[in-house]
């Protein structure tokens, strides 16, 4: 059963709720209006039901938006019982309703940024798009503009792993309210200028132990050969087997992009005097870890704030702080 | 909210996507990149203006004209092909983006303010793909149809042009005072001419006048037109109008595309339109209209394409095959078809008085005429406009391939008893006019190469030489130059058969020997 709210928008919109519908249908020739039916059961409702108990007014035309959107999410395959990937459903009925009096006042701005984020974080490989839906549905009650919504959802995009994304979450944070800033990086008491600058100065900022990345391709992993490393500006470029990728990585996580044999051929293999390899540990400045690999065949690759460890015993890279 | 727009949406990616550049840079703006189009947010980035081209080509053959028709094929690896039916055709899947020629090529013209003919019969979207361009220039579908000019045998050049003021012409003391009312098409940044071959003749010579030199005249008045793409639609282009086209007129179209047959498999397509009550042409995007100044910004930057001078030297190699005729002078210079069309002389006479050389080989043997200055620029013009159109800064080889046969469609007239027709692999070519301007450029490129025409030119080492300019250069030296220009020629003509390349060769030779002459003669008056 679907809320009274919601069913009596739809009973006195009729007939232009199933002319949209129809015109959906040639437009998106696999549209199941089955699952259509049961996202807007499971997703669309519960976004009405709270606009609807906050600003009862502007819940038709909200869920006229819903409506449309929904339609194309479903179209696309991206929501709804059969969508390839749950995480969209969830963010409408568990996250969107949080925002009700935003959604009211700016429905297809919200429900937009937060679709279109809950369906690129769920393409991420690596990304943790539940700590994301999570922090924000947290941070809800604190967040009273669309702008403050998009520069948040950013802020924590990257804190979800999105690694490519830390300096323009940055720079996003900047345009926060510094208590709201604050609170998006889990740091309510400090010094907002002060943690900014370290953030900016440290990708490994809150985490000294540094990250594994990938495993072999047979066992959902990133890498089909154990892969090698060479470092840039921005990260690794890895080479396996005839493929080759852009590694980047911090404190929050590790994100692979496509790159190419010229982006390899072009990357460094030099490494700082200060990294060093003594058989089967590594020395960075006075700090020495052990490494659980045979020794005699391990590579490294450093970049200005980063080591990567790798050997062709294990399809995973280490990485390690070099600060 | 609006309603979905099923015909008004234009694609999000990039729709020539180019390999990442070396720097990467990651936009967290990214995040919120997706199916869903949000609100407007100030934030609209301005695209390059070829990319809106490509959006404007992808929306036409998208959403308004049904041509499914990939033509203009390009490969950038191994391509896969099936020989198919009785003849042995090829049906070949590009490996690379490829284009209908039906939409691109207009597009190309309304870039470039060029002149473009639709040929093809009735309703196959000639004058609705017209209409489109008109669109895209900024008018709307009611201003364009009412300035399109219909042509039809009772059309006089005042139909044409405008009137005089009747007052006028009953007070006026001078020809001075008589005002015109100028038609308003005249004014107009994209102009359509449909069935211009049902225009009487007279009615042809003025609209010459503003298709070549774009200006009108009535009663000595000047109407001076802006810069224009023209387009022109013909049901037969061969001579199947109401009235013969002027070859004049003919010679003013840059580039011919055909209307080809509707593929019943997209009836779908149509039926949706019924269903709809949409006409393409009222729904084109705005996204994707141009103003006056971003097409003048295109003209320009197509113009700076490049040409490299590889593509250039094939290009003349291809245009050297086709105005010799051996018989038709008896001065060097004037051995030309041009020669023998002027006096009017009997041409097969003269043909069978050209013996000797290898007729199937030649590719001059083909064709009636050679091809003249402005199909040459117009030539250069389109390969630019590709090359800009597909993203890169320099014309290919294959651009020039592509839009080469629909330049010359109209141009190179075929010799129908030339041996080449008479194989019965190239039986199609006498109407297939394209596929034989295709197959043509690709023999011109087969002797190139085996030529080896890319690394041992001898002629264009003088000639690289020459344009380094005279200024220091000795007496001594200019005179070795002479004795390498004259020895060279004496090696080129030894025991061989005089070909297109080889006379423009000779006459080049012939320049540069003159220009050297000359200057040595300068240089003892001393």
């Amino acid at each position: 059963m679907i809320s009274p709210a919601f069913a009596s928008i739809l009973a006195s919109g009729r007939a232009q709720f199933n002319g949209r519908a129809a015109e959906a249908r040639r437009r998106f020739p696999a549209l199941d209006m089955a699952a259509f039916g049961a996202f807007l059961h499971d997703g669309v409702d519960p976004l009405v039901a709270a606009v609807d108990a906050a600003a009862p007014e502007r819940a038709g035309s909200v869920t006229l938006a819903a409506y449309d959107m929904a339609l194309e999410l479903v179209g696309h395959g991206l929501a709804g019982p059969a969508a390839k990937n749950p995480f969209l459903n969830g963010v409408w009925r568990a996250l969107a309703p949080q925002f009700a009096p935003l959604l009211a006042t700016a429905a297809v701005d919200v429900l937009g940024l937060l679709s279109n984020a809950a369906i690129h974080l769920a393409g991420v490989a690596g990304a943790r798009p539940a700590q994301w839906q999570r922090e924000l549905a947290a941070l809800a009650p604190q967040i009273s503009a669309v702008a403050d919504l998009r520069a948040v959802g950013q802020v924590l995009a990257w804190r979800a792993g999105v690694a490519h994304f830390r300096l323009g979450a940055l720079a996003a944070a900047d345009t926060l309210p510094p208590a709201l800033a604050l609170a998006a990086f889990g740091e309510p008491g400090a010094h907002w200028p002060h943690v900014h600058a370290q953030l900016l100065a440290n990708p490994w900022r809150g985490n000294a132990e540094g990250r594994e990345f990938g495993s072999f391709s047979g066992f959902g992993g990133a890498f089909g050969t154990p892969p090698q490393v060479r470092a840039t500006a921005e990260g690794f470029v890895v080479c396996s087997g005839e493929r080759h990728y852009l590694l980047v990585a911090d404190a929050c996580g590790a994100v692979l992009h496509g790159a190419t044999a010229e982006e390899y051929a072009q990357a460094s293999s030099d490494v700082p005097a200060s990294v060093r390899l003594e058989g089967a540990a590594v020395q960075i400045g006075a700090r020495r870890i052990e490494l659980d690999l045979p020794a005699g065949e391990i590579a490294i690759a450093a970049n200005a704030h980063t080591v990567a460890i790798t050997s062709p015993y294990t399809h995973a890279i280490r990485l390690l702080p070099l600060v | 909210m609006s309603a979905f727009n099923l015909f008004q949406r234009l694609s999000q990616a990039p729709t020539k996507p180019k390999a990442a550049p070396a720097a990467r840079q990651f936009d967290v703006a990214d995040l919120y990149q997706g199916p869903i189009a949000l609100g407007g947010d100030g934030e609209a980035q301005a695209r390059p203006f070829d990319e809106k081209l490509r959006q404007a080509y992808f929306w036409i053959v998208n959403h308004a004209i049904i041509s499914p028709h990939y033509d203009i094929e390009y490969n950038d690896g191994p391509s896969q092909t099936y020989a198919v039916g009785d003849s042995r055709r090829t049906l070949n899947l590009p490996s690379a983006q490829s284009y209908s020629s039906f939409i691109l090529l207009p597009l190309l013209t309304f870039a470039t303010r060029r002149k473009c003919l639709f040929v093809g019969g009735p309703g196959r979207g000639k004058t609705a793909s017209a209409l489109l361009m008109g669109v895209l220039a900024g008018s709307t579908v009611k201003e364009v149809k009412r300035a399109m000019q219909h042509g039809h045998p009772q059309m006089t050049v005042a139909d044409l042009l405008g009137n005089p003021l009747p007052a006028d012409l009953v007070n006026a003391q001078s020809m001075d005072d008589i005002r015109i009312a100028w038609r308003a098409w005249l004014g107009m940044r994209v102009k359509i001419v449909d069935e211009y071959n049902r225009i009487p003749t007279r009615t042809q010579s003025a609209l010459l006048t503003v298709m070549g030199d774009n200006y009108a005249e009535v009663l000595n008045h000047i109407y001076e037109c802006p810069e224009a793409a023209w387009y022109l639609t013909a049901n037969d282009d061969q001579g199947g109008g109401t009235y013969q086209v002027i070859e004049a007129l003919r010679d003013r179209v840059d580039v011919t595309v055909q209307a080809l047959a509707f593929n019943p498999r997209f009836l779908s397509e149509l039926l949706l339109r019924v269903e709809e009550n949409v006409r393409p042409e009222e729904l084109v995007p705005p996204e994707i209209i141009f103003t006056e100044a971003e097409v003048d910004q295109i003209g320009a930057s197509i113009r700076q394409v490049a040409v490299p001078d590889a593509v250039r030297r094939r290009l003349e190699f291809f245009a050297s095959q086709f105005e010799l005729f051996e018989t038709a002078g008896g001065q060097f210079e004037y051995m030309t078809k041009d020669t023998a069309r002027l006096s009017g002389a009997d041409r097969g006479a003269a043909q069978a008085a050209d013996n000797g050389r290898d007729r199937l080989k030649d590719l001059g043997c083909q064709t009636l005429n050679g091809i003249s200055v402005r199909t040459l620029m117009a030539l250069l013009i389109y390969a630019k406009a590709m090359a800009y159109f597909r993203g890169t800064s320099e014309v290919a080889l294959e651009d020039l391939r592509q839009v080469l046969p629909f330049v010359l469609h109209n141009k190179l007239q075929p010799d129908p008893d030339a041996p080449f027709f008479a194989l019965p692999e190239n039986a199609a070519y006498r109407s297939d006019r394209l596929g034989w301007l295709r197959r043509l450029f690709d023999l011109s490129n087969d002797e190139f190469n085996r030529l080896d025409l890319d690394r041992d030119d001898p002629v264009g080492v003088l000639s690289a030489e020459f344009d380094l300019g005279l200024d220091g250069v000795s007496e001594r030296e200019t005179l070795a130059r002479l004795n390498r220009i004259e020895k060279l020629i004496g090696e080129r003509t030894k025991g061989r058969k005089l070909y297109g390349p080889l006379y423009d060769d000779l006459l080049k030779l012939k320049y540069l020997h003159q220009r050297y002459t000359n200057y040595r003669s300068w240089l003892r008056s001393q």
